[in-house]
């Protein structure tokens, strides 16, 4: 076996050319970690999510709302343990940038039908006990330094009240959702009483109704089954609606900006296939300048294998370090892009379904680049090597 | 080091090379002793097959006829990586271009065969400065080749060449790469490795102030080879016996 020193000393040769190619794996092996990371949130949105939960919105579309009525009618049908309305709110703290997702829900229900849910501060009896109250998730009351106790000013953008004022939410409760797929980190709930009664004095604008209904079903029921009978109910109502299982509705929420898997994917592929190819060009170079080197090496006895690995050691080498500080480098900023995307893609992390791909087409990158100038060096005779131009 | 037992015998030997589709004769039916121990110097215009002959004695070329023996070794019965074996154990290269690796330091070129000996590393490390030290390099052990002057490379080269103690130096035109007073040098390492070490050495060369350091001279031309009118050796007293094959007669 050649020593290691040369291997990595003629890695090494041309310094800016290896650092060029190592910073581009870093940038691309970064890219694919975040990329992958992306597509796996959206899949676990799917496979995580409650087996146990319906979403029903309006068969328009989601922007539609429903009466708030349906609520006691789906309530009747066989299978539904209990309902809570969810209505998308659209404000946002003193400035529009500061907008994340708040929703009007049924305060008194949302801890039986998210029950993975857990309160790090505050109490579900003091969210309860008062209709001002609310609940933020644990990242956003970080990030604007909120805590439990505090009253929040909250602009509504859909539910403006008419005296141009600022809707005001008492915080009872800052939130945990890392056991539960559904639910992110950055979100305010309040009560859909506080909502509708402004509403109903004519103290805030904005449409009637319900953006949609969440469905806890009782145990030994399934979401088809449920579903189709919660639809059928309503089929001939001023209001058709669509029941769709918790995970595919998530999915769904998501894909409305697009097939964002496929287009994920696809910038994905032309990243990897750019810099297979920017890494093979630099193997080859590197190959063909160690031509000579190999030629010495078989006169003094190294056999074809040392040559081989002389070569395969360095494309694994450099695509270690390159992919290996990408990889790092994603693991390193899972937190800011929790906070930048979390809304979108709950659950965003830098997993081991996002490392262990990552780290296996690193070898394929490595392998893919090393294979050719390995080869070529088994099979270079002495004469051949040393008859070489440098 | 050990005074080389390794005799060089080219028995009926002929390469043929394909060049444009058509094949070239280097050697037909070539037979060459040289006694173990001996220095010889090899002459002869360009493409006469002087380092064809070198490569055929150092394994790095099999004949498509003949037998190539060094020492008691018939090459053309071994394996590639028997070869490349055998090469570690027996020959020494040393080459017009130096050829020492650019990224080593010149201990570490020398360190480089070592390597492939069972030596621990405070053996190699010793076996290497002493190597360095015969060829009064020993003070420049950590310098890179790019750090050398292209005698004091040359001078590396041949520390590398001899550091495993190998039987047979093979040299390809040693000097010609370098001014009259390196080459003087190179030639004067060569001298000694003969005279002091009784090492085996075959140098090509095109100097004849070169090939006068050597015993016996040996002209080829056209694929034939013609005795030296300057060596101490004749092609008869040169010949050394060499063990048959088995299965063949005595």
């Amino acid at each position: 076996m050649v020593p290691f020193k040369l291997i990595w000393r003629n890695l090494l040769r041309h310094k800016l050319r290896v650092l060029l190619t190592a910073g581009s794996l870093t940038v691309a092996f970064f890219l694919l970690c975040v990329l992958q990371a992306l597509v796996v949130s959206l899949d676990q949105g799917v496979k995580n999510a409650s087996k146990k939960r319906l979403v029903v919105q309006s068969a328009v579309s989601l922007f539609v709302n429903l009466p708030a009525s349906y609520q006691g009618k789906i309530e009747t049908i066989e299978g539904v343990e209990e309902s809570m309305k969810m209505t998308w709110f659209g404000g946002y703290y003193r400035e529009p940038a500061n907008m994340f997702a708040q929703f009007a829900i049924d305060a008194d229900r949302m801890e039986r039908i998210y029950s993975s849910v857990e309160l790090v501060e505050g109490s579900w009896e003091e969210f309860k006990s008062s209709r001002m109250s609310c609940l933020v998730g644990k990242e956003t009351a970080k990030k604007y330094g909120w805590s439990v106790g505090d009253r929040v000013p909250i602009v509504g953008m859909i539910y403006p009240r008419l005296d141009g004022s600022e809707w005001q939410f008492d915080i009872a409760g800052i939130y945990d959702a890392s056991q539960e797929a559904s639910i992110d980190d950055l979100t305010m709930y309040f009560h859909w009483e506080y909502l509708d009664e402004a509403m109903e004095a004519g103290a805030a604008g904005g449409a009637d109704g319900i953006g949609v209904y969440s469905v806890l079903l009782s145990d030994g029921y399934s979401q088809a089954g449920v579903g189709a009978l919660i639809d059928g109910l309503f089929e001939n109502g001023p209001q058709r609606v669509q029941s769709t299982p918790e995970g595919e509705f998530n999915a769904q929420f998501v894909s409305m900006v697009g097939n964002v898997p496929f287009f994920v994917g696809t910038i994905g592929m032309g990243v990897l296939i750019a810099i297979l190819l920017a890494t093979l060009n630099t193997m080859l170079m590197s190959g063909r300048e160690q031509t000579r080197d190999v030629g010495v090496l078989k006169a003094l006895g190294f056999d074809g294998s040392a040559a081989f690995w002389l070569l395969l050691t360095q494309s694994l080498l450099l695509c270690g370090v390159g992919a290996g500080t990408g990889i790092l480098l994603a693991l390193g900023v899972e937190g800011p892009l929790q906070a930048l995307l979390g809304s979108n893609f709950p659950g965003l992390r830098i997993s081991s379904d996002v490392l262990a791909p990552a780290v296996l087409l690193a070898v394929a990158v490595a392998l893919f680049a090393g294979l050719a100038p390995a080869l070529r060096a088994r099979r270079l005779t002495v004469i051949e090597a040393l008859r070489e131009e440098a | 080091m050990q005074e080389s037992q390794h005799g060089v015998e080219l028995r009926g030997v002929s390469r043929i090379y394909t060049r444009g589709g058509e094949g070239v004769k280097v050697f037909d039916d070539v037979d060459l002793s040289v006694n173990a121990g001996a220095f010889c110097a090899l002459m002869g215009p360009s493409g006469s097959g002087k380092s064809t002959l070198l490569n055929l004695v150092g394994g790095l070329d099999r004949p498509d006829s003949g037998d190539v023996v060094v020492g008691d070794t018939f090459l053309s019965d071994l394996s590639e990586s028997a070869l490349a074996e055998w090469r570690s154990e027996n020959v020494g290269f040393v080459f017009q271009g130096f050829n020492l690796v650019p990224v080593l330091t010149a201990f570490e070129n020398v360190e480089l065969p070592l390597l492939l000996t069972g030596l621990s590393k405070a053996e190699r490390k010793e076996h290497a400065m002493h190597a360095l030290e015969l060829v009064d390099m020993g003070d420049r052990a950590k310098h890179r080749p790019g750090q050398l002057s292209g005698g004091q490379e040359q001078r590396v080269a041949i520390a590398r060449a001899i550091a495993s103690d190998p039987g047979v130096i093979l040299a390809d035109e040693p000097t010609g790469d370098l001014d009259f007073e390196s080459a003087c040098q190179v030639l004067d390492l060569m001298g000694r490795l003969h005279t002091e070490l009784g090492k085996t050495i075959l140098m090509v060369t095109h100097d004849p102030r070169a090939a006068e350091r050597a015993e016996r001279v040996i002209h080829l031309d056209k694929g034939r080879i013609s005795e030296s009118s300057e060596g101490t050796e004749s092609a008869d007293d040169g010949f050394r016996e060499v063990k048959p094959r088995e299965g063949e007669g005595a």
